[in-house]
C-alpha cells in the first residue's frame, strides 16, 4: 500500500477514533434515548456497565420501585399514570430490561405494549382487571374475573377457550366469528348466518328425517358431518336411524 | 463483441450486484413479515464470520500458509464475501442509528462492489490482451511490434489492476469501523 494512503488512512481513522470519545451517541449509540432521559444523551455509563449492560440497580438509583407508577423521581404525584394500578411494587424480580429499553434504534425490537406477566407475583398474575379493561361485548359484560377460563396470558387473541368442545370449526367452518355469532354476542349462535344453511332447507331435511326440534342446532351436531350425531340427543340417535331405516324399507 | 462485452462483463457484474440488493430486501421484508426482526439482530456475527472466513484467500495469496488450491480459496473468497456481506446489510436494515456502523457498512459495500468490479475488469483486460496479441501475432507481426501494438491495452491492464488500491485500504477501513462496532456491542450491550 502506498505510504501516503497509508497515512491518510491513519489519519482518517484517528478522527473517527476522538469522535466515537467525543459523541459516542452520535457515533455508537443506537438511537436517541426516551425524552425523559435526555440530558443522559452523552453520558453512556450513567446506565451502561462495561461489558455487562444495563444493571437495574443503576435504573433504582432514581427510579424507586416502591414509586414507581405513584412518585416521579423527584418525589412529585403522577396526575396521569399510565395503569390504573401500579405494578412494579409485585413483580417477582428487578429486571428492568425485561421489559424496558430507552434507545430508539433498541426499541424497534420490542413488541409494543408487549409485558410478559410472568414477571408478576403469582397472586397478582390472577386480577386481570386490576390493569385491564373488561371488553365491552355482550358476552363478556356478563363475565367478572375468572379469565384464564378462555384466554392465557401470552396473548389475548385467540382464546384458549376450546371451540370444538361446543362445535368443531372445521374447513367448512373458517368464516369469521360474527357470522355465526351475530353482533359479537357470544352468548348465541345461529347457524343461518351462511348460504349453506337456510331456515328452509334445515326444516325440510329434519322433516325428512321426523325431526320435529331442531331449533338448538349444537343440541345434536358438533361438527359439519351431518350424520354424526352428538350431545344430548346422541341416546336418539339409534331411534332416529330406525326410522329412516324403516321408511327407506317402506320405499 | 457489444454482445460478449454485455454478456460475458457488464450481465455477470449487475447481476451480482442487483442479486445482492435483491435478497438484502428481500430479506428484510420477511424478517419484517415473518416478525423475525430479531434473527436481523444477530446476523451480523454469522456475516463477520464468513467474511473472516473469506480472508483465507487472501492469506494464501500472501503466502502466510500454503495449504488450498489458490483457485478453490478465490471462489471461497467471493462466495463468502458475497454471503457474509448480504447478511451484514440485512443485519444493518435500514434503520439508521449509529454513524460509525453505517460507515462500517459503506466501506464493506464499496469493498464488495470494488472487489465484483476487480474480478470482472482484471478478466476482461487479460482476454482482451491475450486475444490481441494471437491476433497480431498471426498477422506474422515481431514480438516487439506485438507489444508495441498493444501498448494501450498494456497501459488499460494495468490500469485495471489498479483496483485494489481501493480494495484494500477500504478493506482496512471497513476492518477498523467494524471493529469498533464490534468492540462497542461488548462494552454496552448486555449479553443475556
Amino acid at each position: 500500500m502506498n505510504p501516503i494512503v497509508k497515512v491518510l488512512l491513519a489519519v482518517n481513522l484517528a478522527v473517527l477514533a476522538v469522535l466515537v470519545f467525543v459523541y459516542p451517541h452520535l457515533m455508537v449509540g443506537p438511537g436517541k434515548l426516551i425524552a425523559g432521559h435526555k440530558k443522559l444523551d452523552a453520558d453512556c455509563f450513567a446506565c451502561h456497565a462495561p461489558f455487562t449492560g444495563v444493571p437495574s440497580a443503576r435504573c433504582v438509583i432514581c427510579h424507586k420501585p416502591a414509586d414507581i407508577g405513584r412518585l416521579t423521581t423527584t418525589g412529585q404525584a403522577i396526575a396521569k399514570p399510565l395503569t390504573a394500578t401500579p405494578f412494579h411494587q409485585k413483580l417477582l424480580s428487578q429486571d428492568c430490561m425485561a421489559c424496558h429499553s430507552d434507545h430508539a434504534g433498541v426499541k424497534r425490537f420490542r413488541q409494543a405494549g408487549r409485558f410478559d406477566h410472568a414477571l408478576l407475583q403469582a397472586d397478582t398474575r390472577k386480577l386481570c382487571q386490576d390493569c385491564h379493561k373488561t371488553p365491552t361485548d355482550s358476552l363478556h359484560r356478563q363475565i367478572t374475573g375468572n379469565c384464564s377460563q378462555c384466554h392465557n396470558q401470552e396473548k389475548w387473541l385467540p382464546a384458549t377457550f376450546d371451540h370444538n368442545k361446543y362445535f368443531a370449526l372445521d374447513r367448512d367452518h373458517t368464516s369469521r366469528c360474527v357470522t355465526c355469532h351475530a353482533r359479537n354476542d357470544y352468548s348465541r349462535y345461529t347457524c343461518y348466518g351462511c348460504h349453506e344453511h337456510t331456515p328452509a332447507n334445515i326444516r325440510r331435511e329434519h322433516i325428512e328425517e321426523g325431526i320435529r326440534e331442531f331449533d338448538n342446532c349444537v343440541k345434536c351436531h358438533r361438527n359439519a358431518d351431518k350424520d354424526d350425531i352428538r350431545g344430548e340427543l346422541a341416546k336418539d340417535k339409534g331411534r332416529h336411524e330406525g326410522k329412516r331405516k324403516k321408511r327407506e324399507d317402506d320405499d | 463483441m457489444t454482445t460478449s462485452l454485455w454478456r460475458q462483463h457488464v450481465l455477470p457484474f449487475t447481476l451480482l450486484a442487483g442479486l445482492l440488493a435483491v435478497a438484502t430486501l428481500a430479506g428484510d421484508y420477511f424478517l419484517h413479515r415473518l416478525n423475525l426482526v430479531w434473527v436481523g439482530r444477530y446476523l451480523g456475527i454469522p456475516g463477520t464470520l464468513l467474511i473472516i472466513g473469506s480472508l483465507m484467500y487472501s492469506l494464501r495469496k500472501r503466502k502466510y500458509f500454503k495449504a488450498g488450491n489458490p483457485k478453490s480459496l478465490l471462489t471461497l473468497h467471493e462466495f463468502c464475501a458475497w454471503l457474509g456481506s448480504l447478511f451484514v446489510l440485512i443485519h444493518a436494515g435500514i434503520h439508521f442509528n449509529a454513524i460509525l456502523p453505517w460507515l462500517a457498512t459503506i466501506a464493506m459495500g464499496i469493498n464488495v462492489i470494488s472487489g465484483m468490479v476487480g474480478k470482472l475488469l482484471l478478466d476482461r483486460s487479460r482476454r482482451h490482451m491475450q486475444g490481441q496479441r494471437e491476433h497480431f501475432q498471426l498477422r506474422g507481426l515481431s514480438r516487439p511490434a506485438v507489444e508495441q501494438a498493444v501498448f494501450w491495452d498494456a497501459v488499460t491492464y494495468d490500469a485495471m489492476t489498479k483496483w485494489r488500491k481501493v480494495h484494500i485500504p477500504i478493506f482496512v477501513v471497513f476492518v477498523v469501523l467494524s471493529l469498533g462496532h464490534i468492540v462497542s456491542i461488548f462494552l454496552f450491550w448486555g449479553w443475556h
